[in-house]
């Protein structure tokens, strides 16, 4: 079962690169601290799920690159093959000649019509490719300019093309500080554009890594590489092969079919956060011990308090007690700032994750009054340890985790479309603005559903 | 019923049919019974849910000390309501591993939706649902028929492979292909004897059919002469009237038979299990190579059919050999004629 990925723009295949190569080395390492048979169960499941083998060569990444300028993908094609474990497809690419302007309307309107088919017949390719279709997975930033456009129109080709495939759209959220004047407008109309059309929104928010490598990571001199690497880091912890099934005895082959079943089959609610525990530099790891009853406390909190990482957390936060009478689903007796939940997802990597204890992620005040624990919570594991840490724990959510941004972005977003500023770029490519009214309405549901949790 | 039909319910016929309806159950069922509180209840349940509405079986007692001429009878309604052999055939046949379920229905659903009215059970408030949750499992449900419908498209995808891989190989040259039971035979040739008792059984089983064919209509009979004792059974009266009234139906169909050719084609409205059997393309086409071949559904049918069809084609070919033989007779008394002194005496 397999996952063809679709990097787009200049974010979508530096990260794309990334996580291929996280995946890569992780069932390259010797460091899986499990039976020779578990490892091979599980580098076989990795290669099926990522790569396609050929017949001498190594093995190929099932991707798609994406993207209006021609530099990034060849340094991303370059870097893979000399890598000498894996590459990708010379000919699943596409890029034009030059840029276009890092605008939103132009990247939907005008480039993604005028090269859908091109696009999409590198698609079919890959998804032929495969014995079995798993879903895709998109990379994209959320607030650029051709790229979240045409990213946006990607999608929207994808589920037209494949109505009854699994979509996860992988966004990064643009610092909030960010350079690019229109990058709201943009985020705003990328957001909506994928609500209709994808599955769930994993996020990344650019702030979040930047802190986990500067505070967690101590690099100094901080590049998109580092951003990136952590990045990946994170995708891979969720991504690489796991049981699903309590005692299953093959790892999963549907790992995004029950991704999706498990956390967003409410129409409604499709953005995912994602946590990771622990995070160190790697000439750290060798002198760190881990304890599971340490991580999980850690990881719990950092759910409950909305912490984005494991240092600095609020241990203040505590849920509501249950047991006011009227089962209301307002958040009137929740306190203001705990992290409600919809629902959970645990991924446990490495020794002894069979004896672990999640029991306080089954705490029924985590989540909504609509949803039960039974429902609401779920966990992976697998005993072979991933990329180097002996115990490592990933959670993803369907939370308010990412309520805050969305309300500040559309806010801001906001306040500049009362005054109309900048919007002529957007009309100039039939971007109306009735089209970003309806995509206002949309965000506001949005929160508006995640609020009344 | 002619005085000789009642000879033949009595005496060694019966004792005959018996035996050919336990032995053939035997072969099906392999299993003893004992009886226990459960099993009668399940028999039960299982009954009522299949339709029957006999009172009097549903008051048997539940420790099966009593009332073996109900089960005879539920059984007979089984046989007769289910096809019950027939499906126990199908199920016990030995698989190949092509097959595929299919369905070309036309949905009915508009229709038998009218039935069903619009009365909402009243709810208290303790027991009302939040509509999210509704939402949230109707999007479970969607989303595990998208995993289903990718493990079908999967499972046809690598049939396919093994299918065009065996392609020329099999001995038979109209198929041309292995199955994947055969595939798997090739693999692990220590396997044959496992596929062997299977098809021994499978053969056993039909045999045992057969011979119940045969002595069929005998049993019905029997069944009828003691309709007394069971009160009205309309199933039964019908099962002799459908005897005899297949006789009639079959020798109008050997006269229809001509004419079947002159109608127009039915519509082939597919349900049920079938075969995926591979079929490439027109060599000429310019269609791609080895991209779009058709698979074309090899129905499976039922014994009872297959009987019918061979017992038509059986009296067919008799009626044409004797037709055959008329005409010869015809000719030769033609000669024999025209020559003194000889006669033609027919065997």
């Amino acid at each position: 079962m397999s996952i063809v990925t679709v990097q787009l723009g200049q974010c979508g295949n530096q990260i794309g690169h990334e996580v291929f190569n996280a995946i890569c080395s992780d069932i390259h390492g010797t460091h899986g601290l499990c039976s020779k048979k578990e490892n091979e169960s599980y580098r076989d499941a990795c290669k099926e799920r990522f790569f396609c083998e050929e017949e001498s060569e190594v093995p190929i990444a099932r991707a798609v690159l994406v993207d209006m300028e021609p530099k990034v993908i060849s340094q991303t094609l370059s870097m893979a093959a000399r890598s000498g474990y894996w590459k990708y497809d010379d000919r699943s690419r596409f890029c034009q000649k030059q840029g276009s302007g890092n605008n939103w309307a132009n990247g939907y309107s005008v480039h993604g019509p005028r090269h859908k088919e091109v696009i999409m017949n590198l698609v079919q390719k890959e998804a032929e490719k495969c014995d079995r279709l798993g879903g895709f997975f998109t990379i994209m930033s959320m607030a650029g300019g051709t790229g979240s456009g045409l990213g946006a129109f990607v999608t929207q080709c994808l589920r037209d093309a494949f109505p009854t495939s699994f979509i996860l759209n992988h966004v990064i959220w643009p610092y909030s500080t960010g350079e690019v004047i229109v990058q709201n407008y943009n985020s705003v109309l990328t957001l909506s554009h994928l609500y209709q059309s994808s599955d769930a929104l994993l996020v990344h928010e650019n702030d979040v890594i930047h802190k986990i490598c500067a505070q967690l990571m101590n690099i100094k001199q901080m590049s998109f590489r580092d951003v990136n690497q952590v990045i990946a880091h994170q995708l891979g912890s969720v991504f690489q092969p796991t049981y699903t099934a309590e005692g299953g005895l093959h790892y999963s082959r549907n790992p995004l079919g029950d991704l999706m079943e498990t956390l967003v089959p409410h129409p409604e609610f499709k953005m995912l956060g994602l946590r990771n525990i622990p995070q160190m530099p790697e000439n750290s790891l060798a002198y760190s011990t881990f304890s599971w009853p340490g991580l999980i406390k850690h990881l719990r909190q950092m759910l409950i308090a909305n912490a984005k990482m494991e240092e600095g957390i609020d241990w203040q936060v505590q849920p509501p007690r249950l047991g006011s009478s009227l089962p209301s689903s307002h958040s009137t007796n929740r306190p203001l700032h705990f992290n409600t939940s919809i629902a959970n997802l645990v991924i446990l990597r490495g020794k002894d994750t069979h004896s672990v204890d999640l029991g306080s992620f089954r705490d029924p005040s985590l989540y909504t009054s609509w949803l039960n624990p039974r429902d609401a919570f779920n966990a992976w594991k697998t005993p072979r340890a991933f990329n180097k840490y002996e115990k490592s724990a990933a959670l993803v959510s369907n939370s308010q985790f990412l309520l805050k941004p969305l309300d500040n972005v559309v806010g801001k977003a906001w306040n500049m479309f009362a005054s109309k500023a900048y919007i002529h770029q957007y009309t100039k490519f039939g971007i109306e603005e009735e089209d970003f009214l309806d995509s206002f309405t949309a965000l506001e549901q949005v929160i508006s559903s995640y609020t009344i949790l | 019923m002619s005085a000789r039909h009642l000879s033949l319910i009595q005496g060694p016929s019966l004792s005959l049919c018996c035996s050919a309806l336990i032995s053939l159950c035997y072969v099906l069922f392999s299993i003893v019974f004992f009886f226990s509180d459960n099993q009668i209840r399940s028999v039960k349940s299982a009954l009522w849910y299949h339709g029957y509405d006999r009172p009097e079986l549903y008051r048997l007692p539940s420790d099966g000390s009593a009332g073996s001429r109900e089960l005879l009878l539920a059984f007979s309604w089984l046989l007769h309501r289910l096809s019950l052999l027939e499906q126990l055939l199908a199920r016990n046949r030995v698989k190949t591993g092509d097959e595929t379920s299919v369905c070309t229905c036309e949905d009915d659903l508009p229709n038998s939706q009218k039935g069903i009215t619009e009365i909402a059970p009243e709810y208290g408030l303790e027991d009302a649902v939040d509509v999210r949750y509704l939402q949230w499992l109707n999007g479970r449900l969607r989303f595990q028929w998208r995993s289903l419908h990718a493990q079908h498209q999967e499972l046809c995808k690598l049939l396919h492979k093994i299918h065009l891989f065996t392609s020329g190989s099999h001995m038979d040259q109209i198929l041309g292909h292995f199955s994947v039971t055969e595939t798997d035979l090739v693999r692990q040739p220590e396997n044959y004897k496992q596929l062997l008792q299977l098809l021994e059984s499978e053969t056993m089983q039909l045999e045992a059919f057969l011979e119940w064919k045969q002595l069929e209509p005998v049993y019905w009979q029997w069944m009828v002469m003691n309709q007394t004792d069971f009160g009205r059974c309309s199933f039964l009266d019908s099962n002799i009237a459908d005897h005899f009234q297949r006789k009639i139906q079959e020798s109008v169909e050997l006269k229809l038979l001509d004419l079947t050719y002159l109608c127009a084609p039915k519509k082939n409205k597919m349900h049920g299990s079938c075969r995926l059997v591979f079929r490439s393309k027109h060599p000429a086409s310019k269609t791609g190579f080895g991209r779009s071949v058709s698979k074309e559904h090899v129905s499976a049918v039922s014994a009872t059919e297959v009987i019918r069809e061979l017992q038509m084609r059986e009296a067919s070919l008799e009626r044409e050999l004797k037709q055959l033989r008329e005409e010869c007779r015809q000719r030769l008394d033609e000669i024999a004629e025209g020559l003194d002194g000889v006669i033609c005496i027919s065997p």
